[in-house]
């Protein structure tokens, strides 16, 4: 045994899309202990809730992480209708989960092709960006935007989109799903990506349970918990959702895991479009949050349950607005991973987690 | 499974003994959260079973207040005690990963407890509203034992300069020739208003 | 064995067409619901001042005595809030967007003054 040392990791690396920052305690090339640093991003969204009134902070809201953007401004829309006791039609909350569920493929796809390239291989980031790109450009053709979307309101939707148009994205979703099949075969057989990921980075079912780990990392661990078999919004509607695990706990397990979750994405998308009730895509939200109001409200992002949290006060702005974000909660999961791998290990197994940081600090 | 989430009260000491009941139970953390109230500061601590996300309200905490770290049950409650402990100024005892204030880079301390200009310029709006309403209310139920009437006129006065949205829906419920009647003498008071203002300046 | 059906996917795509432009020579034509920026149709503008109210960012000043609307382009957000907001839909979003420049501006516009509302 040699005597440890500590090695900073981030916040610039080339495989950290976000400023995360780790004091890696090294003895030898072994990862003895980490301590996670964030804090580099911190710009006070939160605060802001007192500037903005609750129709606009929907804006802010979206803001907070350019890949989630669709996914913060449902949750708030959620929570601040439950505190208002808006009813949403139905239209609408079908409409919001097609365009989740596309930004959870993008999303997916966007990490999928980070990943590649850590693995060092470029050609497959190519592909998944390729798809990633079609995907994007449903975005920009039913929403306007391609990244912050602005599409989501209280009380419902700003924009419809046409039942001919529908169809058409189930086109090019299914386009897509024959060509990603292809890379999800190359990248899960492929025997560099196995001698990776396989074995890497480990986290037994008991530890999941222990760090209340969410999202497809903790799924991977075999932890059976997704925020959509609640059945909110137009997930009820679905006539089963299952949600995908794998119990490997390993840094393969969570590539497996986010690799199907983008079939099941698509093959919900495909289910809700062909059952889209006609009717009105928003109702008119009059009045202000009552003083003392409180709702709470959990949502499924790509990178798992994010927690909302909203007051009223009585006027037009809210007295606080929280968001507990999936990156958070496995914050804990991720050192516990760490401890007792490689070094040259640790670089995957931040990128299996995916953690978004600047979700984190807001 | 479906979702449900509810509120309940819980003393600030019984928190961590309740950690430890949820953590045998089988509960899911989900995460703290601090509410800067002019009683005080809020907590509200939230776990999950089956679809049950219960929030529990601690309220009415000095800024300066020690509160005990849930941290040795659930350890990632760490990123929550720290970032509140750096924007709201509660401390806590015991914090297994403890950053020192260091989590968050803040060039203010405790910047969550400062209310802003906009917090109290709204505060106050909403009071001379409430205050107005209550009046309007007084005036009419007296006018309403004297006699009808005259009761819109009353309520057009005491309008502000600025066309709000409380104004905007009172407009907006009123026939139209009457709304643009009063939307005139609006206007001719923001005008003098202004014109004052000019002089002083 | 991945690689090789990788590889048979990335030759392909040698037959196809491009799935990139050769940016400064051909650019992408805009889908005509695209949030581009907002104009606003002076004629119609009754300067209420509705939509520099809903606006998030305050990229939008009325001054009603100089009939003056103003947007400062690169301040806004296009989240359309003023567009959906507006009375007498004057306003509206153009799928163009601004077009780069060196210093941020503020597009000034002149109402002109209407008959019935000049009483």
């Amino acid at each position: 045994m040699g005597k440890s040392t500590v090695i900073p990791f981030g916040p610039q690396h080339p495989v950290l899309p976000e400023p995360l920052h780790l004091d890696l305690v090294v003895q030898d090339e072994t990862v003895i202990d980490c301590l996670p640093q964030i804090g580099f991003v911190h710009r006070g969204l939160e605060k802001l809730v007192e500037t903005r009134d609750y129709n606009q902070f929907i804006y802010v809201a979206e803001r907070i992480c350019g890949i989630c953007a669709m996914g913060h401004s449902l949750g708030y829309a959620e929570t601040v209708e439950s505190l208002m006791g808006v009813e949403v039609p139905k239209r609408a909350e079908y409409l919001r989960v097609i365009w989740h569920e596309l930004s959870r493929i993008h999303s997916h796809l966007l990490w999928l092709g980070l990943a590649a390239d850590a693995f060092g291989f470029e050609s497959m980031f190519m592909h998944c960006w390729r798809l990633r790109e079609r995907i994007l450009d449903i975005f920009e053709k039913t929403t306007g935007g391609r990244v912050i979307l602005s599409v989501v309101r209280v009380g419902g939707v700003n924009r419809d989109i046409e039942d001919s148009e529908l169809a058409a994205i189930c086109q090019v979703l299914d386009g897509i799903k024959s060509e990603y099949k292809e890379i999800m075969d190359t990248l899960l057989t492929d025997m560099s990506v196995k001698n990776r990921t396989v074995g890497v980075g480990h986290i037994s079912l008991e530890q999941a349970n222990d760090l209340s780990m969410v999202g497809p990392f903790g799924r991977a661990s075999g932890l059976g918990y997704d925020v959509r078999t609640f059945g909110k919004g137009a997930y009820g509607e679905l006539s089963e959702f299952q949600p995908i695990t794998d119990t490997q706990g390993d840094c393969y397990a969570r590539v497996k895991v986010r690799c199907e979750e983008v079939l099941q994405s698509i093959g919900i998308i495909e289910e809700l479009s062909a059952k889209i009730p006609a009717g009105d895509i928003s109702v008119k939200v009059k009045g202000n949050p009552e003083d003392g109001a409180r709702a709470s409200n959990v949502l499924e992002q790509p990178r798992g349950e994010c927690y909302y949290y909203a007051e009223g006060n009585g006027t037009k702005f809210l007295e606080r607005m929280r968001m507990r974000t999936p990156t958070s909660q496995n914050l804990a999961g991720m050192v516990s991973a760490l401890k007792g791998c490689d070094l040259a290990d640790v670089n995957m197994i931040i990128l299996t987690i995916d953690p978004c940081i600047s979700c984190t600090e807001r | 499974m479906g979702f449900s989430s509810d509120f309940k009260t819980i003393q600030a000491s019984d928190v961590h003994a309740d950690a430890v009941k949820r953590k045998e139970d089988g509960w899911r953390y989900v995460q703290i959260l601090a509410v800067n109230k002019e009683e005080g500061i809020n907590l509200v601590y939230s776990y999950m079973l089956d679809g049950l996300l219960e929030n529990l309200v601690i309220s009415g905490l000095a800024s300066d207040h020690h509160m005990d770290s849930i941290t040795d049950v659930f350890l990632e409650a760490f990123v929550c005690e720290n970032e509140i402990h750096d924007l709201f100024g509660i401390a806590f005892d015991g914090l297994k990963i403890d950053f020192l204030g260091n989590f968050y880079r803040l060039s203010t301390e405790v910047p969550m407890t400062i209310i802003s200009p906009e917090k109290l310029a709204e505060r106050e709006k909403q009071r001379k509203l409430a205050e107005k309403k209550a009046k309007a209310e007084a005036a009419k139920a007296a006018k309403a034992e004297a006699g009808e009437e005259a009761a819109d006129i009353s309520g057009a006065k005491p309008g502000e300069p600025l066309i709000d949205e409380e104004m905007e829906a009172k407009l907006a419920a009123m026939p139209p020739e009457k709304a643009a009647k009063v939307r005139a003498a609006m206007e001719a008071k923001a005008k003098k208003a202004k014109g004052a203002d000019g002089e002083v300046g | 064995m991945g690689s090789f059906r990788l590889g048979a996917m990335t030759l392909r795509s040698m037959f196809k067409k491009p799935e990139t432009l050769q940016y400064p020579k051909e650019t992408k034509a805009p889908y005509p619901g695209q949030k581009g920026h907002v104009v606003n149709d002076v004629d119609g503008c009754i300067l209420c001042g509705m939509c520099q109210r809903v606006c998030p960012c305050h990229c939008i000043t009325v001054e009603k005595k100089e009939r003056r609307w103003g947007i400062e382009p690169f301040m806004c957000i296009q989240c359309g809030s003023c567009v959906a907001s507006c009375p007498t839909s004057c306003l509206s979003m153009d799928p163009a967007p601004t077009s780069i420049s060196a210093e941020k501006f503020c597009r000034d516009l002149q109402v002109p003054e209407k008959e019935k509302q000049a009483s």
